[in-house]
């Protein structure tokens, strides 16, 4: 899967927005939303909030999470320990850069967290690299990867698998090999 | 078609929308062709046209018709997505396709939908005509056939795939990598992550215990 796919996935998430629109509710297929009333927060999916601040019809509320205290404190917990920490969104990667890329002037200290989040990110994919390194030394057949997101698995995972299905037939030709020595030529 | 609208699980349109993109999901990453989900494809069809028409109907140039717009846009990128996944399979595997499609008992749901079995065939035939005409009719008697089975590559159920878990799955064998190794066995637990081959866990994804991310 493509990052843009993992991007578009996403933005199924919902955010608050304020809007200075009124709307009735709506009945999208995916579910309704609305109504919308000027100055009143309403949730609605990450896709239509970046349309909305894009049209200027919406102020966006950041997540609880998106904050700096909170980020720092997961991203020393994170440096901290060895495995993978539960992340705040499981999108949040994707959350942040989109959110900072259209909606900057809503978000307050937008610097301080996308600085906070890439280190993060940064941490939690030396720590993958790491895993996958001795995954594969070891000849594991199987491995747990909880509080891994979506973004983190498919930067790395289409690499290690693809070299995982490379050894495995590598090695099997091998076996093979040695069964039927005497091929005739 | 009738037996397929006797779903007996009536989804709401939002459930619909959200199992078209774990079929969607679960296509992407798995290795072979998975069983054809015709009656969420229909019905999603369905819902796009409903509302399509709706919306030809509807004022234009409203906020409320571009956010409708915006949506249905949105899932029929992935109903599209979702079927050219399955014929770049079909087109990459049609022989095993085919075959497995001929042995399959009576009363065994088919993993093709009607119109993806009419592509594969005519595909199969295709590919069969521009063989002949290109080099085959001008071999000697004896090498004029292909075995496509032999010499299409099958799906490799051996390659490794991520997954979430969705309902909790206990005494999953794991086969060990070389010889040292001895087989295990393991649980998955709910919503925990896993990396595993295909192979030992297709019937899970088939079933929808497991979700492949």
């Amino acid at each position: 899967m493509e990052a843009a796919e993992v991007e578009f996935l996403a933005e199924r998430e919902m955010v608050t927005i304020i809007p200075n629109f009124s709307l009735d509710r709506i009945y999208l297929i995916g579910g309704e939303l609305g109504p919308f009333n000027p100055g009143l927060p309403v949730e609605v999916p990450l896709w239509l909030a970046v349309n909305l601040k894009q049209r200027q019809k919406c102020r966006l509320v950041p997540p609880e999470w998106m904050d700096v205290e909170k980020l720092e404190q997961i991203r020393d917990q994170e440096r901290k320990e060895d495995t993978f920490t539960p992340m705040p969104n499981p999108f949040y990667m994707e959350l942040t850069k989109l959110l900072l890329n259209y909606a900057a002037d809503n978000i307050p200290k937008a610097d301080e967290i996308r600085t906070l989040v890439k280190d993060m990110w940064d941490t939690r994919i030396a720590k993958l690299r790491v895993s996958a390194d001795s995954f594969v030394r070891q000849q594991e057949a199987h491995a747990t990867l909880d509080n891994l997101t979506l973004m983190e698995i498919n930067t790395t995972g289409a690499f290690l698998t693809q070299a995982l299905d490379h050894m495995y037939k590598l090695r099997t030709n091998l076996q093979l090999g040695e069964s039927v020595q005497s091929q005739d030529f | 078609m009738a037996t397929q609208c006797e779903n007996p699980v009536v989804l709401t349109p939002a459930q619909l929308i959200c199992s078209l993109e774990q079929a969607w999901m679960n296509e992407k990453f798995a290795p072979e062709l998975l069983e054809s989900k015709s009656e969420i494809v229909e019905c999603v069809m369905e819902q796009l046209e409903h509302m399509e028409e709706n919306l030809k109907r509807a004022k234009q140039g409203d906020l409320k018709i571009s956010i409708h717009r915006m949506e249905v846009e949105r899932i029929r990128y992935v109903l599209s997505s979702y079927l050219r996944c399955r014929l770049r399979k079909i087109e990459k595997y049609f022989p095993h396709i085919l075959e497995k499609e001929k042995i399959r008992a009576e009363g065994e749901p088919s993993i093709l939908s009607p119109e993806e079995f009419a592509f594969a065939k005519e595909y199969m035939a295709n590919t069969e005509n521009h063989l002949k005409n290109v080099a085959l009719k001008h071999m000697p008697p004896n090498l004029q056939k292909v075995d496509f089975l032999k010499a299409v590559p099958k799906p490799n159920l051996d390659s490794f795939v991520f997954l979430r878990v969705k309902e909790k799955q206990e005494n999953i064998m794991v086969m060990p990598e070389h010889d040292e190794q001895r087989e295990y066995v393991i649980d998955l637990d709910e919503n925990s992550q896993h990396l595993i081959r295909y192979k030992t866990i297709a019937p899970l994804v088939a079933s929808g215990a497991v979700q492949l991310i």
